[in-house]
């Protein structure tokens, strides 16, 4: 037996009580029964425990570090042959997606503090980030896939919450409705793999489930239909939350929500839906169709994502489209069997999403405002916010050696050989992207200010600091992933590759620089362009396409059940039931006249029923 | 654990004297006792046999897997009927349940206008025939308590209910009624056609019928509790029921009268016939996967809350006939996670409905808008409100996810597409009740028309009583124990494991077993 | 579909333009002239003014004690680093200052009257260039970004400016609030129209105050709105407070999407209708509804009178701070009125048909703006109900 783990391993389990802990305190503000005091405590509290959070997050990697990876689980429900546990997977792996997400937290939540300044529920606002924090802490840690499912959908429901806080603004209402309900359809299909899963191979800890595939593939245990099937339920609830296609929709919407949670669900939320692929990729040996699935899925968020985004005249849908789009490469790396480059990347556009999302949350506050026609001339004015934004779209794309440029150039050197095709996709990405932040560069900081902008100042400090903060992490980040990645090194591509990553991102910049607004925003008058500007302004019409589709047929179903319920079968009933309207009149005026006799006469029923059965009986004897 | 003279009371038999004898009391009570007084006494009596289901724990030992603390006491013995009372893991829990809810239905009973004395000893009347029913070891001791819950449920209804009360109450009691006859006609078959005039579950043994008798009788049992269930096509009596029934009633009947049903079918369904459970099953898989989905598509298209959470109730019960069907050992302890979590989290909803009805005066999704306002809305009501559909439709943290979880994962092997199937049930049971939180809680306070011209709406002024905080206490008992159930399910599964295991290998070796019965 | 009972909803009347054209002519009050409407109004702007104390204070504090300080940490605290005083604002047991704030940044950006065409003069630029310059000599970040980002200080000086004006009409309105609350307790307020009649008499004899403000840096003084530039009271801070606050607002994160392609903000901020007239009280304290933090703030000062007189109402304490919003909502309409009243630019009752001409399409131009603010509070039955 080895010796005991340290105390802040043993205790890891904490980690994600924090942030549900963080939800708990700040219950007595939320449900407003401390009523002449303001709800400030709450956020106050929310703040402690996640910076409790981040340093016990911060003393087990420093542990591990030391002594490898560790493995802790815990019982938690136990029946027959089914062995359901708790599990804490403590690679640095997870534990640097721990890090990224209390991180974020701490930041947003900080950050929320200046955004939200005029905010009177902010107890409810910070509950939820903690209840959300607390699920993705448990979730980047998690060993098994039955935890991973768990929280997941505390994750999704985390998210309708979050997306709905401004309840009472109307297209909020149908912004986390549809949130919820396009992530739970993942989800379901989910639980449908979790649960099949659940009953082949017994245990749910994924290095049990790795060998069972492994087992399962060598004997051909699982049918290549059900095998293929179980893929497709597994990656479904990942493509839900990494808003990919054809499940991105709720991405745009959510933006409806407050942006401090916008900061979060671009950077962390999509890396921990993305960890979990991570993790249930040896899985899917069993499916080939799926990571067909996921290279075509993949490649259509990574292009068609980063085309919607071009068309978007809001600031914040014009990156969350972005986010869809760099996800989709995410999802190509792990399908062709590069998790290395995938964890690379979704680290460091977790930390640049972020930030760009801060210096967007920055414009808005000041400006009261996230129509890119409206804006301009900012960059004078908002140094942090400038700033912010520059290293952050520098971060995002691959020209100036910051994150994304490492990872794109593995990623090319990597592909190339492999298939040249997706290598390719990279480099049109990338080459998008740079077109996108360039021209909501031009839009917001420069030309000259307009109405909304014409009085500009810097956000306030509460903003400011965890903004200048992120920026200083984003421009270190390429330092973090080489310590994270000190084999081969992320610089271990070849000129050649160096040279084509830089190139397209600099077209981009050059495309994005000098192309005239007009042809962002205003519609053209030639059909076939303006034809295009409004199939990707509409998103290629994936709202109108699923209400006349599946939002029409469920309700088209539910229609037709209830009007046979009503007109059928309960017609049917109604009709055998109008045989006896006589004696029910009877009874009905029984009731309003004497009580008493009634229950005399249910005495009375029951006596002679059990005479009646005494006589069957004994006749029955008898014959 | 022992403690001494424990063991030496009768608790089943108290745990029917307390409701009985206060069903007694109550309407001998001398004078005219005020209606607050009646309330108190009922809650009193609701208490203490609380209070004596909680000691059952104490006595109770989780190991055993059949029946203890058996009473029996000859009674007409030429009818084969005893009284023989017994408690296994599969009763215990619902016990527990009925003891709650009827309490909680009390505590939450405020409408007292109408001859009190009758609705309170009715009250009484119907947990401890639902305890008789639960607790008894005999068949036609239970069909007796299975009846004699039916007339005061009627005269709930018929009496305290809404306008459309004499309609829904008498397609109550006819549907409930033809319940009745044919549960008493399979168990009487039963005796005919064995010849045993023992009406102790354990002594009638159906494997030495034709396989056809066999069928016919289980036929005939199972649409006698697949009525009480309800199952589709026979669940029509029950929107109509809860519509019209009062809230506290509409607790009572969602959250221990169907169960009623489930554990009739579980109990006698699969534990009387075996081998024709094993040859029907795969049919009642189906028929439950229809009942889940066709109820639920249903829901989705209900404007009245309460209807909505009536045909909630109908696609939840479906996952027990599933969860039977499958019968493994974790399916089986599904099916009874299912029956108690459904019992907390279809109370809660029906609670909360009551008080958006009785603030509002209306459950209509068209006309309700925005009650999460702070101020002059109903904010508590939509928190716990939004914990009770999400536990409903199975998130997990609450009690229905590892409950549904344990349905699905038991069954998957056995029957993939009814389970695929529930599984979609369960998905749409977050559409229908998103759609309710959306549209009533969400949005700005209003209580008008959808149609009406939203300038008007934004000028509309709002006028609701407020919740009191102490009438918000049984919906958050109930909350807590959704949540605790969902986070620490080994509460329950410590207590009904064993039995449930032990129900499952019968139905499982016999399913292996070549079908055509030796009669 | 059920009938809602009438008792839960009202709908209030809106009286057409005409009639309020009709009512600022003829001299009568906006608000209907009743008992209950005088309790509101007097009690509610007496929280008002008291609230506006603390805001005034801290407002002017901020301007002078905070000038560019990068990391306003006690901002709040007035210069009180007292572990008390600390602890308190830790609890949140404190005046809401954002809301001070808010509406600070509501006047700095919809940047209408003379204020704010100074704050782009010549004159206003070299102040602030001496301003620069002497604090760069102390503050190396700054002289590090002023370069970089010439704009910068600037705007955060005009945003210093706007907050220190703000301070002094605050201080004004408390003042003049809480005297009305004496003189109401005196009796020689006893209606409605002597409460716009009130207001009308202070507004009027503040009219010309001068605006100024001056920043200490080390021992030098600089003045950013010096007194030649002549900016006074009324038109120069009260009448962009109007138009910035009661009027135009800003659009609240609860109720309104700023989603672009929904285009549901108006590109024109002459356009807006989100102020204090126009604000529907019934989402107060929701979330994303920042006048919530004004509404808690009076809460905090109500007089003993007007809270038990909401007690007796609705959900007495539970519903407490939207009425208080609908009250608040009266009161802003007798200031309106009064500062109308104050405006006008001929005597009402004047024979000239060119002074009555103008005085016509005066009070016609504010009925148009108005008619479309939430007027169903005007009425005498309103006071029942909220």
């Amino acid at each position: 037996m080895s010796p005991p783990l340290p105390l802040p391993i043993q205790l890891v389990w904490l980690i994600p009580l924090y942030g549900f802990g963080g939800m708990v305190v700040a219950l007595p503000w939320a449900s407003g029964s401390l009523k002449r005091n303001g709800q400030r405590p709450a956020a106050y509290l929310n703040l402690l425990l996640t910076l409790v959070a981040v340093l016990h997050g911060s003393w087990v990697s420093l542990e591990v570090w030391r002594r490898g990876a560790q493995h802790l689980s815990f019982d938690w429900f136990s029946a027959a042959d089914l062995h359901l546990q708790i599990g804490f997977d403590l690679s640095l792996t997870n534990l640097a997606a721990l890090e990224l997400v209390t991180l974020m937290s701490l930041f947003a939540q900080f950050f929320a503090l200046g955004y939200l300044d005029k905010e009177w529920s902010l107890a409810r606002f910070y509950a939820l980030v903690g209840f959300f924090e607390g699920a993705l802490s448990g979730l980047v840690l998690s060993s098994n896939l039955l935890m991973s499912y768990f929280l997941l959908e505390m994750l999704t429901l985390s998210t309708y919450l979050l997306v709905g806080f401004w309840y009472a603004q109307p297209l909020v209402v149908t912004a986390a409705r549809d949130a919820f309900l396009t992530k739970r359809v993942g989800d379901i299909l989910l639980l449908m793999g979790v649960v099949a899963l659940s009953a082949w191979a017994g245990s749910m800890e994924f290095t049990d489930l790795y060998r069972w595939s492994a087992d399962a593939e060598a004997s051909g245990l699982l049918s290549p239909l059900a095998g293929t099937l179980l893929g497709l339920g597994l990656i479904a609830g990942p493509m839900g939350k990494c808003a990919q296609f054809p499940m991105h929709l709720w991405l745009d919407e959510a933006m409806e929500g407050p942006n401090p949670a916008s900061i979060l669900r671009n950077s962390v939320v999509v890396t921990a839906g993305a960890l979990v692929l991570f993790k249930v990729m040896p899985l899917l040996r069993l499916a080939p169709l799926a990571i067909t699935v996921l290279l075509v899925v993949g490649t259509i968020s990574a292009i068609a994502g980063a085309l919607v985004a071009l068309a978007q005249v809001d600031l914040k849908r014009a990156f969350s489209y972005s986010t869809t789009s760099y996800l989709g490469l995410v999802f190509i790396a792990l399908a062709l069997g590069q998790p290395g480059i995938a964890l690379l990347l979704l680290l460091s556009h977790g930390f640049a999403k972020a930030l760009l999302f801060m210096s967007v949350g920055s414009v808005i506050a000041t400006t009261n405002c996230q129509d890119l026609t409206e804006l301009g001339g900012l960059g004078t004015r908002m140094p942090a916010t400038t700033v912010a934004y520059l290293v952050a779209a520098a971060g995002l794309v691959g020209l100036l050696p910051l994150g994304c440029y490492w990872c794109f150039g593995l990623g090319v050197q990597a592909l190339w050989a492999q298939s040249p095709f997706f290598a390719g996709v990279i480099l049109l990405t990338n080459l998008l992207t740079a077109i996108n932040l360039t021209r909501v560069y031009r839009a917001v900081f420069l030309g000259s200010a307009k109405p909304k902008t014409k009085r500009a100042p810097e956000v306030n400090w509460l903003m400011a600091l965890p903004m200048v903060s992120l920026t200083v992490l984003v421009l270190l980040t390429p330092l973090l992933m080489a310590k994270i990645d000190p084999v081969p090194g992320i610089g271990a591509f070849p000129l050649p590759v160096a040279i084509a990553v830089a190139l397209s991102g600099l077209t981009g910049v050059v495309i994005g620089s000098q192309v005239g607004f007009d042809q962002f925003w205003s519609r053209s008058i030639q059909q076939p362009l303006r034809g295009l500007q409004d199939l990707l302004a509409f998103d290629f019409y994936t709202e109108r396409i699923y209400k006349a589709t599946i939002v029409a047929f469920v309700a088209g179903l539910a229609r037709f059940t209830n009007g046979l319920d009503r007109q059928g079968v309960n017609g049917l009933v109604n009709g055998i039931g109008r045989l006896s309207l006589q004696s029910s009149e009877n009874l009905k005026l029984n009731v309003s006249g004497q009580l008493q006799s009634y229950l005399l006469t249910v005495v009375i029923s029951l006596v002679l029923l059990l005479t009646s059965l005494n006589w069957l009986l004994g006749a029955g004897a008898q014959g | 654990m022992t403690i001494p003279g424990l063991m030496t009371i009768p608790w089943l038999s108290l745990l029917l004297l307390i409701p009985f004898l206060g069903t007694l009391a109550l309407l001998l009570w001398p004078g005219e006792p005020s209606p607050g007084r009646l309330r108190t006494i009922t809650i009193a009596l609701l208490s203490a046999q609380l209070a004596a289901s909680l000691a059952l724990l104490l006595v109770f030992d989780p190991a055993i897997p059949g029946l203890q603390l058996q009473e029996v006491h000859p009674w007409l013995p030429g009818l084969g009927l005893n009284y023989q009372l017994g408690v296994d893991g599969l009763s215990l829990p619902l016990v527990l349940i009925n003891a709650g809810l009827t309490l909680v239905s009390a505590v939450c009973s405020r409408d007292f206008s109408k001859r009190p004395r009758i609705y309170f000893s009715m009250l009484l009347l119907i947990s401890g025939a639902v305890n008789g029913a639960f607790l008894a070891d005999n068949l036609l001791l239970f069909f007796l308590f299975y009846e004699l819950e039916l007339i005061p449920l009627w005269l709930l209804i018929s009496i305290w209910g809404g306008s459309e009360r004499a309609y829904a109450a008498t397609k109550f009691l006819i549907f409930t009624a033809v319940s009745g006859m044919l549960i008493l006609g399979a168990f009487l078959g039963l005796a005919l056609f064995t010849g045993s005039v023992d009406f102790s579950p354990t002594a009638v043994t159906s494997e030495r019928l034709a396989m056809g008798s066999q069928v016919v009788l289980l036929v005939v049992l199972l649409v006698g509790f697949g009525i009480k269930l309800p199952l589709v096509p026979f669940h029509t009596w029950l929107p109509d029921a809860h519509t019209q029934a009062s809230t506290p009633v509409s607790v009572l009947l969602a959250g221990v009268l169907l169960k009623l049903g489930t554990y009739g079918i579980l109990r006698f369904g699969m534990g009387l016939f075996p081998e024709a459970w094993a040859l029907l099953s795969p049919g009642l898989a189906i028929w439950a996967a229809i009942s889940v989905v066709y109820a639920s598509l249903a829901a989705i298209a209900q404007t009245d809350m309460k209807r909505m959470v009536a045909y909630s109730s109908v696609g939840h019960m479906g996952y027990v006939l599933l969860a039977g069907a499958a019968g493994t050992p974790v399916a089986l302890l599904g099916a009874e996670f299912q029956m108690v979590s459904h019992g907390l989290i279809s109370a809660l909803l029906f609670l909360l409905v009551g008080t958006v009805y009785r603030k509002t005066g209306t459950r209509d999704l068209d006309v309700l808008r925005g009650l999460l306002n702070p101020e002059r809305g109903l904010p508590f009501t939509g928190t716990l409100m939004i914990l009770g559909v999400m536990a409903s439709a199975g998130l997990p943290g609450m009690a229905g996810f590892i409950s549904e979880f344990l349905v699905f994962r038991g069954s998957i092997q056995a029957y993939p597409l009814a389970t695929l199937l529930c599984m979609v049930g369960s998905g749409l049971t977050a559409v229908y009740f998103l759609l309710l939180v959306n549209r009533t809680f969400f949005g700005r306070l209003a209580v008008t028309p959808a149609t009406a011209e939203p300038v008007q709406d934004s000028r509309l002024d709002v006028q609701l009583a407020p919740v009191a905080p102490r009438e918000t206490v049984p919906a958050l008992a109930l909350a807590l124990g959704v949540v605790v159930l969902g986070l620490f399910p080994a509460v329950l599964g410590h207590l009904s494991e064993a039995t449930t295991t032990a129900m499952a290998p019968l139905a499982n070796l016999l399913a292996m077993a070549p079908t055509g019965g030796i009669g | 579909m059920p009938v809602i009972s009438a008792a839960l909803t009202r709908q209030g009347g809106m009286p057409p333009a005409e009639e309020l054209q009709r009512r600022l002519l003829a001299g009568e009050t906006l608000l209907a002239d009743t008992a209950d409407h005088l309790l509101e109004v007097v009690g509610v702007l007496e929280s008002y003014g008291e609230v506006l104390d603390a805001y005034s204070i801290n407002l002017i504090y901020q301007a002078e004690q905070q000038f560019l300080n990068p990391l306003p940490i006690f901002k709040y605290l007035d210069g009180d680093l007292s572990p008390a005083k600390i602890w308190r604002h830790l609890l949140h047991d404190r005046i809401n200052f954002e809301y001070a704030e808010y509406c600070m940044k509501a006047m700095l950006w919809h940047g209408t009257g003379g204020m704010d065409a100074y704050l782009d003069s010549a004159p206003f630029m070299e102040r602030c260039e001496a301003i620069i310059q002497r604090k760069r000599r102390a503050d190396p970040l700054l002289a590090l970004l002023h370069p970089l980002f010439p704009a910068f200080l600037p705007e955060l000086i005009r945003t210093a400016a706007t907050t220190h004006a703000l301070g002094q009409f605050w201080r004004v309105m408390s003042d003049l609030f809480i005297d009305l609350a004496a003189a109401w307790r005196d009796g020689r307020v006893a209606s409605i129209s002597a409460v716009v009649e009130f207001v009308k008499q202070g507004l009027v004899a503040a009219a010309a105050a001068p605006i100024t403000y001056a920043v200490v840096i080390g021992a030098d003084t600089f003045w950013v709105l010096p007194p030649e530039a002549g900016l006074t009271f009324l038109v120069d801070v009260a009448v962009p407070y109007v138009e910035a606050v009661f009027l135009r607002g800003m659009p609240f994160l609860g109720t309104v999407s700023f989603n672009a392609q929904a285009q549901q903000i108006s590109p024109d901020q002459g356009q807006f209708a989100y102020g204090a007239l126009y604000a529907d009280p019934l989402p107060s304290m929701g979330a994303g509804i920042p006048p919530s933090l004004l509404m808690q703030d009076m809460y905090r000062h109500l007089p003993d009178g007007l809270h038990q007189w909401y007690q007796q109402r609705t959900r007495g304490e539970g519903d407490v701070r939207v009425k208080i919003c609908a009250s608040f909502q009266k009161a802003m309409f007798c200031v309106t009125n009064g500062a109308i009243n104050g405006t006008m630019p001929h005597p009402l009752g004047t024979e000239d048909p060119a002074a009555q001409a103008a005085n016509q399409a005066y009070a016609a131009s504010w009925a148009t703006r108005l008619a479309a603010a939430r007027t169903d509070c005007l009425t005498a039955e309103s006071a029942a109900l909220a």
